[in-house]
């Protein structure tokens, strides 16, 4: 009788103890701690255990924009929430082995005198790179009040290629950037992703990266929604943006450094925030090699990218600010979404 | 022999001279950062004396520098001065700044010291801090119980 309790309770504990490492795997930030709790009506103590852990994807860029292939961690710091954080988890390669690009076309009228450039690079990064899968491009245009899928997983046929050619011809009407970027957050989260040629492990949500690489100037001129509400819709879906800013030049008279207005600084904080690239439009998108020059980037970081886990440092409700440093060399620079939400996990 | 001495005093002379900028550091470990303002820095003749100026937006990154016996603030003077957020750092007093020693950059960079707090005193604030975070909220009174509770 008592042998029959005795695995019993072994038993009972070799499931609380799975239950436990399951959480820990795959919660991304739940309530840590242990707490004795009086089942109501029994003197029976009931043992509830919740894990809180932080999972950040990042990758990090040298002086010169080039991501760096390893990184280890005694390289970076993590901010979270104004704490600095040293010690980790778990640290590897990310598994992230392939792409699923969106990429998201501003053709409004102020962007109309670089919109056949722009969209002469959307037809090259479509043919370019044949590692992505078909069914993991696509293409969503916006103008005037709303926006649109102009090609999902069949954007490699003529037919879809007649069609980015014709839009490149025509532009016009308000710029709904914002509602676009929610559009396109909602765009990702339900459209099916295939995994790259040689994948076939694990989840497939987690090998692909979303990925949406935006074309435009920046400036919102009719949206509904605000800012922050896109940049939430995209910090939800999980995608990285790499913006092309069709509204800005290379500021030939100051040494390569891009001009600034209200656009473009847009698009540098949507692309830092999450954990994308900025680009602005050179010279070298004219001579049409710009769309290599993005797409090597996002392949380049995609490949580069790393997994840091570490406790959750304050149960702090709510949104926890985001940031990697350098610990040594300061020329290191640190990519990552600017952010999660914290919500204590249930029992 | 008067070469060979002069030589000898040239050479401490400027032995001397690299030395003394570098001085004794000390140690300290960076608990925390966040980008505040950077008022304290811009507060120039010009500031004071001169005409009203837009106030900037700019933000510059603020550490908590914790010591064996004191713990520091320190701002930026930019937003892209940084300290290197390593488990130790470098850094020494110089003309009422705070110099960091920045290892792979082989030089120094200033901060401006916004506060200085015995370390003892620090701790005790913050574990008064992590106390009021970790308590239970406090539980709504039920009016009608107390009335009952008297009655």
């Amino acid at each position: 009788m008592l042998a029959h309790w005795q695995s019993r309770a072994v038993l009972l504990a070799l499931l609380a103890l799975a239950c436990v490492s399951t959480c820990t795997a795959t919660c991304p930030a739940a309530a840590q701690g242990k707490n004795e709790v009086k089942n109501e009506g029994s003197d029976t103590p009931t043992y509830r255990s919740t894990v809180s852990e932080v999972r950040v994807t990042f990758f990090a860029t040298d002086e010169n924009n080039r991501s760096l292939e390893t990184v280890t961690t005694s390289d970076f710091a993590v901010v979270d929430n104004d704490l600095v954080i040293r010690n980790f988890r778990s640290f590897a390669h990310s598994d992230e082995t392939s792409l699923d690009v969106v990429a998201l076309v501003d053709l409004s009228e102020s962007v109309a005198p670089r919109l056949r450039v722009a969209m002469s690079n959307v037809l090259q990064l479509i043919a370019r790179e044949q590692s992505i899968p078909d069914d993991n491009i696509s293409v969503v245009s916006f103008a005037g009040i709303s926006s649109a899928i102009v090609c999902a997983s069949d954007c490699r046929t003529s037919d879809s290629a007649r069609r980015l050619l014709a839009l490149g011809m025509k532009s016009g009407g308000a710029t709904p950037l914002y509602d676009a970027l929610i559009f396109a957050a909602d765009f990702i989260s339900h459209h099916p992703r295939a995994r790259g040629p040689g994948d076939v492990r694990g989840d497939i949500r987690s090998e692909v990266r979303p990925v949406v690489i935006l074309f435009s100037d920046g400036d919102d001129t009719i949206s509904i929604h605000s800012a922050g509400e896109a940049l939430e819709a995209m910090q939800a879906a999980g995608a990285l943006i790499y913006s092309v800013d069709l509204g800005t030049t290379e500021n030939q008279s100051s040494d390569h450094t891009p001009n600034q207005n209200k656009g473009s600084i847009f698009l540098q904080q949507l692309s830092e925030a999450t954990g994308g690239r900025y680009f602005f439009f050179s010279p070298r998108f004219s001579k049409s090699d710009g769309a290599a020059t993005v797409l090597n980037a996002v392949l380049d970081d995609l490949r580069a990218s790393y997994v840091v886990t570490y406790d959750v440092p304050s149960h702090q409700v709510g949104f926890h600010s985001l940031r990697l440093f350098p610990t040594h060399k300061l020329n290191l620079t640190f990519h990552s979404r600017n952010g999660y939400n914290y919500e204590p996990g249930g029992y | 022999m008067r070469f060979a001495l002069l030589l000898a005093l040239l050479c401490s002379g400027i032995s001397v001279a690299l030395a003394a900028p570098l001085g004794t550091y000390q140690q300290g470990t960076v608990v925390r950062m966040h980008m505040g303002d950077c008022l304290i820095m811009h507060r120039g003749f010009m500031n004071q004396f001169g005409p009203p100026q837009a106030a900037v937006e700019e933000s510059c990154p603020e550490y908590t520098l914790v010591t064996d016996k004191v713990v520091f603030v320190i701002v930026g003077k930019s937003s892209n001065q940084l300290v290197p957020l390593a488990e130790v750092i470098d850094f020494r007093f110089q003309n009422r700044e705070l110099a960091v020693r920045v290892d792979d950059a082989r030089k120094e960079s200033k901060f401006a010291i916004k506060e200085m707090t015995l370390r003892s005193e620090w701790e005790l604030i913050q574990r008064h801090i992590e106390q009021e975070l970790t308590a239970p909220p406090p539980q709504p009174v039920d009016a009608s119980l107390r009335l009952r509770s008297r009655q």
